[in-house]
């Protein structure tokens, strides 16, 4: 019986063919746009997760000034300078690695091309504490960081760009006004969350850098890394007494520096992209409800110009069951192929923006699941009322309906 | 036979109240015996369709009772009152009322599927009723494929593929010129005297009531004739 009634609802589908497929869109628009914003924002929450874990993991970010109280202005402070680099490495000798680094954005030439790249000044603990490698060539050394060399390490991009399939080590490459040789090639990091290249960069000596780019012996950043099941908060908090020490904090004042977690900064920045999938597939949602109504619009056309139908059909012993359950099963059957080709749809746009955008291609079973169950239940609920008013019919009248 | 097929008791139908109050049947008394072929006439407004739909178990009285195989049909609910129309009731219209782009021998399972039964059972049953009605070799057409006569036929097919106990006829001619009309009352007539099924059939044209066996005739919602016919007992 419920095949036949499904079959039923699919032939009178088929004869408002044009008809059916309009209705249809709405369901599918909506679940299209449902499954491609949590596809996507699962694959960026991935992305962001595998971003910050780049970064290293048990990884202590430190910087000049304090964290902004909320309302209030940020705190004035004086850069970081060698002093609390040599006191961290003096005061944690637990740590795996410590590096100081300087950044800034640069113009680099070579020949006829030249770049807009981030141009990190460091010291070898810097490849360990950002757990990056080196692909090609060799690491600068302690020596050449004493030494002031003229020596960088250049991202994937850079090498692509200025030198193709070429070798680059050993050529030189102009960073501003220094001129500095080509030792080595970074690992490909790729785009991060954000969108920025993150192989568009060049890597030199800390002392290179002060003297020859940035012009100051400041220190933007002191990366601390763990080893493996260090308690992060513990070391967090010698970080902070030695670094109040040196730079000679009063216990009424607060810190002049911040230092941060990267694996809670990873966790937050997870869950602040899972809200965000949740606001946008719940936006979603709203187009799905607008796609019920578009259907339960459609099925009250069709119980008006079948009136005559449900007549003959209550006529000859059809009960009000029989009819309401037919009209029921047309209006699910029809969310339910729109909400096939929505999860088709969806995905391929899921699939494209991964694709072009170098996300994680994420596609989630539970939410496909929920999809499909959600646009059968739009069918039913909206398909319940144009249904039930077919059901309550009078024989009589819908028989003399021309 | 214990009882009559249907029995009216005194029923009125009134539609409307105050100064639009009508009363479509007013008090009217009948029954009609199994296997009886029974023609129902009179003018437009005379109260035939009212009194035809009350028998078919489409409508109820206002007042009085009606019924139907000695049940009080008349007390009974929508949903009931479908059972009854599926298990013991075929209906024939005047405009034939199939399923359009459905094939004949779909329109004649119509009321099976409503009954439940299986998928075979039920194409033997309606292939056997497209031949009782002559329609062999037309079960795949659609309604437009097919004549007036022929979607007639088709109708009757529909109306008996259930083995009614009675077949309600609401001028089965009315849209046929007169040879479609002759077969199509040749053929109920067939069904009535070789299958013993009671029929009643509402119709204007005396011709037609002409081959009942008894023409009972509404006027203003009372019955003014009811006569059999000599030859025909």
């Amino acid at each position: 019986m419920i095949w036949e009634t499904v079959r039923l609802a699919l032939l009178s589908i088929r004869r408002n063919a044009l008809r059916s497929v309009l209705t249809l869109l709405g369901i599918v628009i909506g679940v299209a746009a449902v499954i491609a914003m949590i596809t996507i924002g699962s694959g960026t929450t991935e992305k962001v997760k595998a971003d910050i874990s780049k970064l290293g993991s048990n990884l202590l970010v430190v910087r000049a000034g304090g964290a902004p109280q909320p309302g209030g202005p940020r705190i004035q402070a004086k850069e970081l300078r060698a002093r609390e680099v040599q006191a961290l490495v003096d005061g944690i000798p637990e740590a795996r690695a410590i590096a100081a680094a300087s950044q800034k954005q640069v113009r680099i030439v070579s020949g006829t091309d030249s770049l807009s790249v981030l141009v990190t000044g460091s010291d070898p603990g810097y490849f360990i504490a950002r757990d990056w490698g080196v692909a090609l060539g060799r690491e600068f050394t302690d020596q050449e960081v004493r030494g002031n060399a003229n020596v960088c390490l250049v991202g994937e991009t850079v090498r692509s760009q200025f030198f193709g399939a070429g070798d680059p080590l050993g050529l030189a490459v102009r960073v501003g006004r220094m001129s500095c040789t080509i030792i080595g090639i970074l690992e490909s990091k790729g785009f991060s969350g954000f969108g920025q290249d993150q192989d568009a960069t060049v890597l030199m000596p800390l002392t290179t850098f002060q003297r020859r780019i940035a012009g100051n012996r400041d220190v933007d950043t002191i990366y601390i890394s763990g080893t493996d099941g260090t308690p992060m908060a513990e070391m967090q908090e010698k970080v902070e007494d030695i670094l109040r020490e040196t730079r000679r904090i009063t216990a009424d004042k607060d810190d002049d520096f911040s230092v941060r977690d990267m694996t809670q900064i990873a966790e937050t920045m997870a869950s602040a992209t899972t809200v965000m999938t949740g606001m946008l597939g719940a936006l979603a949602g709203v187009s799905l409800l607008v796609g019920g109504i578009g259907i339960m619009n459609i099925m009250l056309v069709s119980v008006t110009e079948r009136t005559r139908e449900i007549g003959i059909r209550l006529a000859i012993g059809a009960q009000e069951r029989d009819i309401l359950v037919q009209f029921m099963v047309e209006a699910t059957v029809l969310s339910l192929i729109g909400g096939l080709i929505g999860i088709a749809l969806g995905m391929s746009l899921a699939g494209l923006a991964s694709a072009t955008m170098s996300i994680p291609f994420a596609p989630s079973l539970p939410v496909i699941a929920l999809a499909v169950g959600f646009s059968g239940a739009i069918g039913m609920v909206f398909g319940f009322f144009p249904a039930l008013r077919a059901a309550r019919l009078d024989p009589i009248d819908a028989l003399r309906h021309e | 036979m214990a009882h009559p097929l249907v029995r009216f008791d005194q029923v009125w139908k009134t539609y409307g109240s105050g100064e639009a109050r009508v009363d479509a049947l007013a008090g009217v008394d009948l029954t009609i015996g199994r296997g009886e072929f029974v023609a129902i006439m009179g003018p437009s407004g005379s109260g035939k369709s009212t009194a035809m739909n009350i028998i078919g178990c489409l409508d109820t009285p206002t007042r009085g009772r009606y019924f139907f195989m000695n049940v009080d049909a008349g007390g009974l609910d929508r949903s009931r009152r479908a059972l009854l129309r599926n298990l013991y009731i075929g209906f024939v219209f005047q405009g034939y009322n199939l399923l359009a782009r459905t094939t004949a021998v779909e329109n004649v399972e119509l009321p099976l599927i409503y009954r439940g039964v299986p998928g075979r059972q039920r194409r033997r049953l309606a292939l056997e009723a497209l031949d009782k009605v002559g329609l062999t070799g037309r079960e795949g057409h659609t309604p437009a494929e097919l004549s007036g006569g022929q979607q007639q036929r088709v109708a009757i097919a529909r109306a008996i593929v259930t083995s009614p106990t009675l077949l309600v006829a609401d001028e089965p001619t009315g849209n046929l010129d007169t040879a479609r009309s002759q077969e199509i009352m040749e053929l109920l007539t067939g069904l009535n005297r070789e299958q013993g099924l009671t029929i009643a059939m509402v119709t204007h044209e005396a011709d037609i009531a002409a081959h009942a066996g008894r023409i009972v005739t509404f006027v203003d919602g009372r019955i003014a004739s009811d006569e059999a016919k000599m030859e025909a007992a």
